[in-house]
């Protein structure tokens, strides 16, 4: 498990390597993203409850 | 930018009279060891500190009263330590607000409690909200009372600075006309815009973020208790942020950005702010009357000077670095910055110092500076996404944050605390490391203490020089003869001789000593070296870093 520490500086350095990517390409990037810590997590178990906990978006009221 | 309906709702503001000094050929004939250029927070705070040191201070200040409006209504733990040693402390908590704990939503589900650190050990809230202006008189007031060594000259203000080898002359500027000063040392403690830092052609570097927020203060009687709320695209003000706190009599901030497409200009006019604050109290229920006080445009900004000592030309505060308000680092920082420098000055005007120990001043909060800069950029990188990226992963972490509080901690809005230096070279080698306990460049933890007088704090124990709290059961001081510094023994257990003792048991455990520990202390509270047996020559040479 990261620390909370090590868990922001990764996020911070996602969020530029997406900036970087551009908004056009950030879906495919992400896609290449999550193919790779798939490989990386290698537990079918596991990224299932992922894929699952990752579809809950929150809904804006009224949408 | 700024809207200014109501500033006399804040609290009656006194104004002072202009009263030049008597002139010889157009010059003060006083030459002044210290001049504080500005008389802010952190030049009133700086010349408290001097005068606790015996050292007199004259400050200019352009206005004929404090500062207009709220502006910076957070005050730390640090901070209101430091004011403790000043003096200004128990000013300051007469009327502040104290809080621990604060809310972020994401629409509308609460999505992080922040809960600062507080236990039985703390002497002071994390955190207290009080209006600047009304700090600023409370500060001012404990000026006056020091008037022997602090000299205020309200109504001048600084027109130019002429660098020597030995001082430097200032030109300042009345309405009763103009006359040049003499000083050995300046302290440009001037703000934001500081004159003395365009006098000097001096630039900051760093980064300044696009977006824009406007700050509201209204009058609201509202029975919410004092913490942080942070709503995270509410309905009220879709895809944008909005923050409220608390302050006292009666006044509530608002904090909201503003969208891309918004023009900041027009934005900030009352007939745009006022029915978005309007909305936004609807939704969370607050249905009295309310007035606006104050609106204002914030921009973030992210920059430092590279030095802050420039010859005899010193800086401290926003003249030296301004960091984003997210955090509450700014005025927090300066208050350290005065704290830090105080005195090393004072050192080097009695002689004890070579001007050296101003390069230490430099480094130390520089670095500091660096590392508000770098947490603040953070927090405002959340509260404001600098791009599509930024913007897209907030969304995901807030979504995924209510589900799943391991997400949360991306949301904390990391408040203020002291850097710890790691680097100074004032610290001494922690060659003889403890098992706890502050290392050499952190600043003191927090613990209660038992003495003869009564219930203390060991915070509350330092003196005007370098102090060493020795945490033994036999008594230190026959060894220390002579070294220059002032020892404080506390025992584990009340002993003959002993200042103090830990009858919570609490410190010896807290400072890892088993069975002793040492720390020799900086008079800002910053740690100097430490050891877990007595050694006279080391603690001589640690203190001989800052001497010589």
């Amino acid at each position: 498990m990261l620390t909370d520490q090590e868990l922001d500086e990764v996020y911070t350095e996602a969020c530029h390597r997406m900036t970087e990517v551009g908004e056009t390409r950030t879906p495919l990037f992400l896609a290449r993203l999550a193919l790779l810590l798939m490989k990386e997590v290698g537990d079918v178990p596991r990224i299932r409850a992922a894929l699952q906990a990752a579809l809950a978006i929150p809904e804006r009221r009224g949408e | 930018m700024s809207g200014a309906q109501g500033y006399h709702e804040y609290f009656d503001y006194r104004h002072y009279p202009l009263r030049p000094p008597r002139l010889v050929d157009g010059v003060d004939p006083v030459r002044h060891p210290v001049a504080i250029v500005g008389a802010g927070p952190i030049g009133l705070v700086l010349a408290l500190d001097l005068a606790r040191h015996g050292v007199r201070s004259v400050l200019f200040e352009a206005d004929d009263t404090v500062t207009y409006g709220s502006r910076a209504a957070c005050i730390s733990r640090r901070s209101l330590e430091i004011l403790d040693r000043v003096g200004a402390a128990a000013g300051t908590l007469e009327e502040a607000l104290p809080w621990t704990a604060g809310t972020s939503y994401y629409r509308d589900v609460p999505v992080y409690r922040l809960q600062m650190p507080m236990d039985g050990n703390q002497r002071f809230a994390p955190m207290v909200n009080l209006q600047q202006c009304m700090f600023e008189q409370v500060l001012v007031d404990r000026a006056e009372a020091a008037a022997d060594h602090i000299d205020i000259r309200w109504q001048t203000k600084l027109a130019g600075i002429e660098r020597r080898d030995d001082g430097v002359r200032l030109a300042l500027q009345t309405a009763k006309g103009d006359y040049g000063l003499d000083a050995d040392w300046v302290v440009a403690c001037d703000g934001a815009r500081s004159a003395v830092r365009q006098a000097l052609g001096l630039r900051f570097s760093g980064t300044t973020y696009d977006g824009t927020y406007i700050i509201v203060d209204i009058h609201l009687r509202s029975d919410y208790p004092t913490e942080r709320r942070a709503w995270f695209d509410p309905p009220t003000n879709p895809g944008s942020t909005i923050l409220m706190h608390k302050q006292p009599r009666d006044i509530w901030r608002v904090d909201y950005q503003l969208r891309d497409d918004e023009d900041p200009a027009e934005a900030v006019k009352p007939e745009n702010v006022l029915p978005r604050v309007r909305r936004h109290l609807e939704w969370i229920g607050e249905r009295t009357d309310w007035r606006p006080v104050w609106i204002s445009a914030y921009r973030a900004n992210c920059l430092t000077l590279d030095s802050y000592v420039h010859g005899r030309v010193l800086f401290a505060g926003d003249a030296a670095h301004l960091v984003p308000i997210f955090g509450v680092r700014g005025m927090n920082s300066g208050i350290d910055d005065a704290h830090n420098l105080a005195w090393k000055l004072a050192w080097i005007l009695q002689g004890r110092s070579s001007e050296r120990l101003l390069q230490a001043y430099s480094a130390e909060r520089v670095f500091a500076a660096r590392e508000n800069i770098r947490h603040a950029s953070k927090s405002t990188e959340f509260m404001a996404p600098p791009s599509p990226a930024f913007a897209l992963m907030r969304d995901a972490a807030l979504g995924l944050a209510t589900a799943d509080p391991y997400f949360a901690t991306l949301i904390n809005p990391r408040q203020s605390s002291a850097i710890p230096f790691a680097d100074s070279p004032l610290n001494a080698s922690d060659s003889d490391p403890l098992p706890a306990g502050p290392a050499p460049g952190a600043v003191l933890a927090e613990c209660p203490l038992q003495s003869a007088e009564g219930a203390t704090h060991l915070t509350a124990r330092l003196g005007l020089g370098y102090t060493l709290l020795a945490l033994t059961d036999k008594d230190p001081r026959p060894v220390l003869d002579g070294l220059p510094l002032a020892t404080i023994w506390i025992a584990p257990r009340p002993l003959p001789g002993a200042e103090a003792w830990d009858a919570t048991g609490r410190l010896f455990a807290l400072y890892g000593a088993r069975p002793s520990a040492f720390y020799l202390v900086r008079p800002d509270g910053h740690v100097a070296g430490r050891w877990a047996t007595l050694k006279p020559e080391s603690l001589r040479a640690a203190v001989g870093r800052a001497l010589d």
